[in-house]
């Protein structure tokens, strides 16, 4: 229990008092000397000093302790404040993490090492060729299967399944599933990369690049069926070199492969088997049906100008090698393929196409193909409506030079076709294409026909 | 004769390039000039139209002096065969599939392809 100010002055005054009753003489004594007087009056005096002493120091200790309370209190509303901070802060935390999305899973997903998947196309499609009933003609699933192991090595696969009527012959359908290639990719370093399998030949750009959604017109052009492999089982090399920093490059491929053969093993002209030199033979024996593989190449040159999307491609390529069973006659194959884009609505492209290969019963034949196409989309045009805005307009002129006549034995077709069309892009891997073709031929196969087809990328 | 008849063809071919050169540069003045740099890092889904393609528009300047960049290089490389794909449309790994893929496919140099699979990897779904 402390002692107040006023109860520790009045104890103070009470011990002076005692001390002086006890000091002072009495009424009815004897005469104080001087000497005692002094002595009584310095002791007053003492303990007069001793009292203001004392007033002094406890008035010290009540400041002293006036500011403890002040600090106490102080450090009590600190305390307060930092508890309502901290109840703040954890409410603000529970309300963040309520409503942040889902955190991005981490990088290390894009580097996985290993990786499979699937990429291709599918089509289905519309004919009606003139003089014939129009029908529901294919429906196409084209998938390609990838697997990449590690940063330099893929095998990629692409099949064709499709469905065939078997009518007239026999009832019901049949399925066929062909492998249009299968590789091996190796990337050796930045400018050579070794494949090896079926491998599609890059005699011009149109093999590889001509899937059904890639392609702006439903079917091929005629001298890419008639008069070259779209794939061969062999081996090649290929590479690029950037020339300088502003997209322009080289490219170049090398192979050798089965190259076409007989169909009948015979030399004769209508036997040429452009792609059905793969694999074991039905007698068991090994792939080539000749004695010695074909070689081929290709150069191409790359060159972005102006603006992006203004470039242009040139290329030249070619394949040669013995095609009968003897190993006599040799099938030689040159293509020369351009493209330019002007914009990002116009392109043009085309192939020159020429082989030429020696036969037993008709001599050296010399074939002559051709492709031009033109396409442009009505984007270009800046009109503002979206019906508009999604077309594109295509335009081919393709034609064929002495394809093989089975009834005449000769080299006489002669085949020219024109094809208009358009392209409705649902989205941008969605396709509706519609396309009428303009025969002049005297093949009797070759008529006019339209084409509708849907095509999705995937 | 048939010699004439050879001939048709290519020089149908170098007129119909022409003409189409001709007709580019007229639409071309209608065209919009656009005016920045790189694709948009999130441009819409697979089911935009190609028609507006906004990598194709927005990429559309003169080409810069300096090297390109992957943005650039994927803009002028990887619609010239097929429809723009979206770099949202596939995780990082999977585009580092499909950047071997088409390295090989297209035959473009090794060191564009590093810099387009870098753009798409950056901006990719996931």
């Amino acid at each position: 229990m402390k002692m107040t100010m006023k109860s520790k002055h009045r104890v103070i005054v009470l011990a002076a008092a005692g001390i002086l009753g006890l000091a002072l003489p009495r009424p009815v004594s004897a005469e104080v000397s001087d000497a005692d007087f002094n002595a009584l009056k310095a002791a007053v005096q003492q303990l007069s000093e001793q009292v203001q002493s004392l007033k002094q120091t406890n008035q010290l200790v009540e400041q002293v302790h006036e500011q403890d309370v002040q600090q106490l209190q102080q450090l009590q509303d600190k305390l307060a404040e930092t508890q309502q901070i901290a109840t703040n802060t954890e409410q603000k935390v529970i309300e963040a993490a309520q409503t942040q999305p889902i955190p991005r899973p981490p990088l290390d997903e894009a580097t996985v090492n290993h990786n499979f998947m699937m990429l291709g196309d599918a089509e289905f499609q519309y004919d009606k060729v003139a003089g014939q009933h129009g029908g529901f003609v294919m429906a196409d699933f084209a998938p390609i299967f990838l697997y990449r192991a590690g940063d330099n090595i893929l095998f990629e696969a692409g099949f064709d399944t499709t469905l065939q009527n078997s009518a007239p012959n026999s009832s019901g359908y049949t399925t066929s599933f062909n492998v249009s290639f299968a590789q091996i990719d190796y990337v050796l370093n930045d400018y050579l990369t070794i494949c090896a399998g079926d491998i599609l030949l890059p005699l011009g750009t149109y093999t590889e690049r001509g899937a059904g959604w890639l392609n702006k017109i439903p079917d091929d052009p005629l001298a890419i069926d008639a008069l070259l492999p779209g794939s061969g089982v062999g081996a090649e090399l290929r590479g690029a070199v950037a020339l300088g920093d502003a997209g322009k490059y080289i490219n170049y491929s090398v192979w050798g492969v089965n190259g076409p053969s007989s169909a009948d093993g015979t030399a004769n002209g209508g036997a040429l088997d452009l792609g059905g030199n793969v694999g074991v033979t039905s007698d068991g024996t090994t792939a080539n049906l000749h004695g010695n593989p074909s070689g081929g190449a290709r150069l191409g040159l790359f060159v972005p100008f102006y603006h992006p999307h203004y470039d242009v491609e040139l290329g030249v390529s070619g394949q040669s090698g013995e095609w009968d069973n003897a190993g006599q006659y040799l099938w030689s194959a040159g293509v020369l393929d351009a493209a330019l884009h002007l914009g990002p609505n116009f392109e043009a492209k085309g192939e020159y196409i020429v082989t030429q290969y020696g036969s037993g019963d008709l001599g050296v034949n010399t074939q002559q193909g051709w492709w031009m196409q033109a396409a442009y989309k009505l984007a270009g045009l800046n009109l503002e409506l979206p019906a508009i805005n999604n077309l594109e307009l295509v335009g081919r002129y393709d034609g064929l030079l002495h394809t093989y006549d089975g009834n005449n034995n000769a080299f006489d077709f002669k085949t020219q076709r024109y094809t208009v069309g358009m392209i409705y892009y649902l989205t941008n891997t969605l396709l509706l294409e519609g396309d009428y073709e303009f025969l002049h031929s005297n093949d009797p196969s070759q008529t006019d026909q339209l084409l509708l087809q849907l095509s999705l990328g995937f | 004769m048939n010699k004439i008849k050879n001939l048709k063809a290519p020089a149908t071919f170098a007129t119909l390039i022409v003409i189409a050169m001709l007709g580019s540069r007229g639409a071309n003045l209608y065209s919009a000039e656009p005016t920045t740099g790189t694709p948009p890092a999130n441009p819409p889904a697979t089911n935009a139209v190609v028609a507006s393609t906004p990598a194709t528009d927005v990429v559309a300047k003169p080409a810069p002096k300096g090297p390109l960049t992957g943005a650039e290089l994927y803009s002028i490389n990887c619609n010239r065969c097929h429809q723009e794909r979206y770099p949202t449309e596939r995780t990082g790994a999977q585009w580092r599939t499909i950047m071997l893929h088409m390295q090989v496919r297209a035959n473009i140099p090794v060191s564009q392809s590093r810099l387009i699979l870098q753009y798409l990897q950056e901006n990719s779904g996931r």
